[in-house]
C-alpha cells in the first residue's frame, strides 16, 4: 500500500530553483533510503513533505490526500513525524519535558508508544530528568527519533541519523530501527551506505533536485554501475 | 538607615515594573524574535485605561483586570495586523512597531486629552506603616509583592505547564515545534497578547505610584526596559528580573545622591554589559550579529 | 547539506570575482539613469535658486527653508536605513549636536560667518565621535541592538541637556544673534539651498564609491557579503560615521534658522521626523529623502491649518503614523521607488525592445 505519493513536488527557496520536479512512492511498513550527495536535494524533500518549505508545484498525498497545502502543524497531526539533521532538541527541556509536548494529549496510544520507546532506548529511560542540551550526540539522535515516534507513529521522516556519531552508536541505530520498522513507516535520509544497506527496504536517488532512479535496496546492491556514478562506491 | 531603606524600596518598586515590561518583550523576542518598540505604548495604554476604570469603577482591582484585558485586546491586534505581515525581516519589524508605538501613543491623545491625568492611589493602599522607626509607603511595598508574584507565576508558568514548555521548546526551535503538532502561529499570538497585557498591567501599577499618567511615559519607561533587556540577556527571564531590581536600584540610589546621574548610570552598565558580554548576564541568544 | 541552495555551490567560490560581479551589476545600473538624473537634478536646483528673483512670499521662503534642512536631516538618516539597512531610533542626537554646537558657538562668542563655519565643523566632529562610539558598541550585533542603543543614547543626551542647564538653559532653550549676512530671508534660504546641493551631491559621490557599493551588499544580504571576504562591521561604523555628521550640518542649519535652540533638537520627535520623510519618501535613493522632507512638510502644514476645523487635526502623527505604517508594510520602496519601478513598467510596456534610460 502507498503511503506518501509525491507527484513532480517542485521547491523555491528564495531565488532558487532547490527541487525541481521529485516523484516517489512511500511503501506503508517499508523504510525507503533516499540517497544522493550533498545538496541535492534531500533535506529539503522531507521539509517540503512536513510543510516546513513550500513546495512551489506538484501533489504530495498522504494516506490518498493532498496535504501540499497545509501548515506543518496539521501535516504533523496526520501522522508524519520529522527528525531533522541536527536534531532540533530543546536544549532547556528536560528529556522527560521534551517527550511530554511531543505526545497528543488524549491519545491513548501515546502512553504505550512512550514506554515502548523508552524500553527501546534505554539510555532514555536512565536521562529523564536530564536537560537535553545535555545529553551526548547518540542519546541526543535517539530523543529526537522518540520525539518524532510518539506524536505520529505512520510516516517518520529520518534525516541523516547516523552523521557524526561513533560506529556503537550507529549499530545500536540500525537495530532500533530495525524493530521500529515492524510498526511503522520510514523515509531515511542517509549518507552512510552500510547503514542504508542494513535496515534499508526500498531506496531512491537525487541529484539536482530531481531523482534518478529508485528501486528495491537489492537491485541498487546489483547495480554497480549506479552506485558507482551517484555514490562513487563499488 | 531610615532614607536608605526608603532609597531602596523605591529602587525595587520601580525595578519591579520596569520588569513586568521587561518580561514581555524578553519573551516575545525570544520566542519570535520581535523586538517590540511599541511595548511602551502598551504600558502607557495600561496606565491610561487603569485610571479610566478605577475612575469608572471605583475598584482598583477592576481597573488592574480591564488594564490587562486592554493590553491584550491592542496586542491581538498588533500581532495580526502590523506584525505578523513581516515575520522574518528584522528590518521591516523594527520600523513596524516603532510605527505603531507612535499610533498607540498619539491615540491615547485622542481617547484621553492630550492633557496628563491624575491617579488616585486605592484607600486601602495609601499611607504608610511604621516599623519601628522606618517609614515603609504601603503602595510601594504593594508593587513589590506584586511583581514578585508575577515573577513565581511567569516562572511556574514556563516550568509547569504544557503551555509553558512549548513556548521554552518555541525558544530554542520554532520550526520543530510546528512537526510537532503545535499550531506555533497561535503560541505568537498567545504569547505577544500575554506580554502586552503584562505591559498594560505594569502600567496600571505604575499610575498611583507616579501620581499621574502621561502619554510619554511609555517611552521613558521602554528605554529602562531595553536596558534591562540588553544587560538581562534577550530571551531571558531570569535575567530581566534581576537586571530590572539592578536598573530600579541604582536608578534610585543615583537619583538620591546625583540625580542628573540615574539615567547614565544604567545606560553605563548596558554598555558595560555590551562591551563585555554582548549576549547579557542570562542571555542565551541574540548575541551574535 | 542541501539546506543551502544549489546554484551557489556549483559556482565558483573565490570571493574576490563575486565581489566584482556584485558592484558591476550595481554600478551599471546607476550609469543608465545617471544622466537623467543629473539633467532633472540641475533643472530643479537652478528653478529654486531662481525663486528670490521671481517671488518674496515669506511663508514660501520660511516653508521651503525648511524643507531644504529636514532634507539634509532625511539623507543622512536614509545612507543608514536605505544603503547599509541599519535601523537607528536616536538620530535626533546627531542633529542636536549640531544645533547646540552652533547655538552655543554663536551665542558665548562672536556672531560671524567664520565662527559660524566653525561651529558646524564642531558638531560634526562631535556628531561622528558619537556615532563611532555607539557603532562600535552595537553595529557587530543584531540590528535590534543599534536600534535599542541609539533610543536610548538620544534619551540620555535629552536629559543631559535638560539638566545641563547652565550651558543649554534647559527646555527654555536660549536665543543667539547670527552673523549679518544671513538675516536676510533670501539669502538665508539660497545658503539652505546650496547646503542641501552640496550635501546631495557628497552623499550620491559616496553611495557610489567603492565603499557605499559594499554598504549596498550588506544591506542585500549580510551573510554573503561576509563571505565574500568583507568584515562588515568598518564599513557600518564607517556610515554611521558619514550620516551622523550630515545630521549634525542640518541641525546647525536649522537653529541659524530659528535663532534659537531648546531641548526640543534631541527630542523622538526629531527622529521620527527623519524616519517618516525617509520611509514615506523612499529609501536607498537619497533623493527619495527629499521628496519625503517636502511631502511631510507640506501635510504637516496643511494638517496643522485644518485643526481649526476639527481638533482630530491637531494629532498629525496619527494620520503619518497610519500612513507609515501601510507604506512599511505594502509600499516599502516608498513613493520614490514606487514611482520609479511604475514609471519603468510604463516605459517597458510602451516600448519594449528600448532598454534605455530609466528615470529616477
Amino acid at each position: 500500500m502507498t503511503l506518501l505519493k509525491l507527484e513532480s513536488v517542485e521547491t523555491h527557496i528564495s531565488q532558487y530553483h532547490i527541487l525541481q520536479g521529485v516523484t516517489m512512492d512511500i511503501q506503508a511498513g517499508e523504510v525507503t533510503v533516499l540517497l544522493g550527495r550533498n545538496g541535492a536535494g534531500k533535506t529539503t524533500t522531507l521539509r517540503t513533505i512536513m510543510g516546513l518549505n513550500a513546495a512551489s508545484g506538484g501533489r504530495i498525498l498522504f494516506k490518498g490526500e493532498p496535504v501540499e497545502k497545509l501548515p506543518a502543524y496539521q501535516i504533523a497531526r496526520r501522522g508524519i513525524g520529522y527528525v531533522p539533521e541536527d536534531q532540533g532538541i530543546f536544549a532547556d527541556l528536560t528529556v522527560d519535558e521534551t517527550l511530554r509536548i511531543a505526545m497528543k494529549r488524549g491519545d491513548p496510544a501515546a502512553r504505550e508508544r512512550l514506554s515502548w520507546m523508552l524500553e527501546l532506548f534505554p539510555d532514555l529511560a536512565a536521562f529523564r530528568e536530564r536537560k537535553s542540551g545535555l545529553l551526548s550526540g547518540g542519546q541526543k539522535q535517539m530523543l529526537a527519533i522518540a520525539r518524532a515516534y510518539v506524536g505520529n507513529s505512520e510516516l517518520l521522516l529520518i534525516d541523516e541519523p547516523s552523521k557524526g556519531l561513533a560506529p556503537i552508536m550507529v549499530r545500536k541505530l540500525v537495530e532500533a530501527l530495525r524493530l521500529m520498522r515492524e510498526r511503522t513507516t520510514v523515509l531515511l535520509v542517509e549518507q552512510n551506505f552500510m547503514m542504508a544497506q542494513a535496515i534499508g527496504d526500498a531506496f531512491y536517488l537525487m541529484d539536482e533536485g530531481r531523482i534518478v532512479s529508485g528501486g528495491s535496496m537489492a537491485a541498487l546492491n546489483e547495480d554497480h554501475e549506479l552506485r558507482r556514478k551517484y555514490l562513487g562506491i563499488a | 538607615m531610615n532614607s536608605l531603606l526608603n532609597l531602596i524600596v523605591n529602587g525595587l518598586a520601580t525595578g519591579m515594573l520596569v520588569f513586568l515590561l521587561a518580561a514581555g518583550l524578553t519573551l516575545i523576542f525570544g520566542l519570535m524574535s520581535v523586538l517590540n518598540f511599541a511595548h511602551g505604548g502598551l504600558f502607557a495604554w495600561g496606565a491610561y485605561g487603569g485610571v479610566w476604570l478605577y475612575g469608572l469603577t471605583g475598584s482598583f482591582a477592576a481597573a488592574l483586570a480591564g488594564a490587562v484585558v486592554i493590553g491584550m485586546l491592542l496586542g491581538w491586534v498588533m500581532e495580526r495586523v502590523v506584525i505578523r505581515p513581516v515575520y522574518g525581516n528584522h528590518v521591516q519589524q523594527i520600523l513596524v512597531t516603532l510605527g505603531a508605538m507612535l499610533v498607540l501613543s498619539e491615540l491615547l491623545k485622542v481617547v484621553f486629552t492630550p492633557n496628563p491625568l491624575k491617579a488616585e492611589t486605592p484607600a486601602w493602599l495609601s499611607g504608610s506603616w511604621d516599623a519601628g522607626g522606618v517609614i515603609l509607603i504601603k503602595y510601594r511595598l504593594f508593587i513589590i509583592l506584586v511583581g514578585a508574584l508575577v515573577y513565581i507565576g511567569l516562572t511556574l508558568l514556563l516550568r509547569r505547564t504544557r503551555i509553558g514548555l512549548i513556548v521554552r521548546a518555541g525558544v530554542a526551535n520554532p520550526d520543530m515545534v510546528q512537526a510537532l503538532g503545535i499550531n506555533i502561529r497561535l503560541v505568537f499570538t498567545l504569547v505577544f497578547m500575554f506580554g502586552a497585557g503584562l505591559a498594560a498591567f505594569g502600567g496600571a501599577l505604575l499610575a498611583p505610584y507616579s501620581g499621574v499618567v502621561f502619554s510619554e511615559m511609555g517611552m521613558q519607561f521602554a528605554i529602562l526596559a531595553f536596558i534591562v533587556v540588553v544587560i538581562g540577556g534577550m530571551g531571558s527571564i531570569q535575567g530581566s528580573a534581576l537586571a530590572s531590581l539592578l536598573v530600579g536600584l541604582s536608578g534610585a540610589l543615583m537619583a538620591y545622591y546625583v540625580p542628573d546621574l540615574s539615567l547614565a548610570a544604567n545606560m553605563l552598565l548596558m554598555v558595560l554589559v555590551l562591551l563585555v558580554r554582548p549576549s547579557g548576564l542570562f542571555g542565551a541568544k541574540g548575541g551574535g550579529a | 547539506m542541501s539546506r543551502t541552495p544549489l546554484q551557489p555551490r556549483s559556482e565558483p567560490a573565490a570571493p574576490p570575482k563575486r565581489a566584482r560581479s556584485v558592484m558591476g551589476r550595481l554600478s551599471a545600473l546607476q550609469g543608465r539613469s545617471s544622466r537623467t538624473h543629473n539633467v532633472v537634478v540641475l533643472l530643479l536646483f537652478v528653478l529654486l535658486a531662481a525663486l528670490p528673483a521671481v517671488s518674496d512670499s515669506r511663508s514660501l521662503f520660511i516653508l521651503l527653508t525648511q524643507v531644504f534642512i529636514l532634507a539634509v536631516f532625511a539623507m543622512s538618516y536614509d545612507l543608514l536605513l536605505g544603503f547599509t539597512g541599519i535601523v537607528s531610533f536616536g538620530h535626533a542626537m546627531f542633529f542636536g549636536l549640531g544645533a547646540y554646537s552652533t547655538g552655543l558657538f554663536l551665542s558665548r562668542f562672536e556672531a560671524t560667518l567664520p565662527m559660524l563655519l566653525l561651529s558646524v565643523i564642531a558638531g560634526m566632529a562631535l556628531a561622528a565621535a558619537l556615532s563611532y562610539l555607539v557603532g562600535v558598541l552595537s553595529l557587530r550585533l543584531k540590528s535590534h541592538f543599534y536600534a535599542m542603543l541609539t533610543l536610548a543614547f538620544a534619551g540620555l543626551l535629552l536629559v543631559a541637556a535638560e539638566k545641563w542647564r547652565s550651558l543649554t538653559k534647559g527646555s527654555d532653550g536660549f536665543t543667539f544673534a547670527i552673523p549679518e549676512p544671513l538675516k536676510d530671508r533670501a539669502t538665508l534660504y539660497l545658503v539652505c539651498l546650496c547646503t542641501l546641493a552640496a550635501v546631495y551631491v557628497a552623499l550620491r559621490r559616496f553611495t557610489r564609491s567603492p565603499l557605499g557599493s559594499v554598504l549596498q551588499a550588506i544591506r542585500e544580504n549580510e551573510q554573503r557579503t561576509e563571505s565574500l571576504g568583507y568584515r562588515i562591521v568598518p564599513y557600518k561604523i564607517a556610515a554611521s560615521v558619514v550620516a551622523g555628521a550630515a545630521a549634525s550640518i542640518s541641525g546647525s542649519l536649522y537653529v541659524l534658522t530659528l535663532r534659537f535652540v531648546n531641548t526640543t533638537v534631541f527630542s523622538m520627535d526629531m527622529t521620527l521626523n527623519a524616519l517618516l520623510m525617509t520611509i514615506i519618501g523612499g529609501v536607498g535613493t537619497l533623493y527619495g529623502a527629499v521628496i519625503g522632507a517636502a511631502v511631510i512638510e507640506w501635510a504637516h502644514q496643511l494638517l496643522t491649518d485644518l485643526a481649526g476645523v476639527h481638533p482630530i487635526f491637531e494629532r498629525w502623527i496619527i494620520f503619518f503614523g497610519l500612513l507609515y505604517i501601510v507604506v512599511v508594510l505594502v509600499f516599502p520602496s516608498g513613493i520614490a521607488g514606487t514611482c520609479a519601478s511604475w514609471l519603468s513598467s510604463m516605459r517597458r510596456r510602451r516600448q519594449p525592445e528600448d532598454p534605455e534610460e530609466e528615470r529616477p
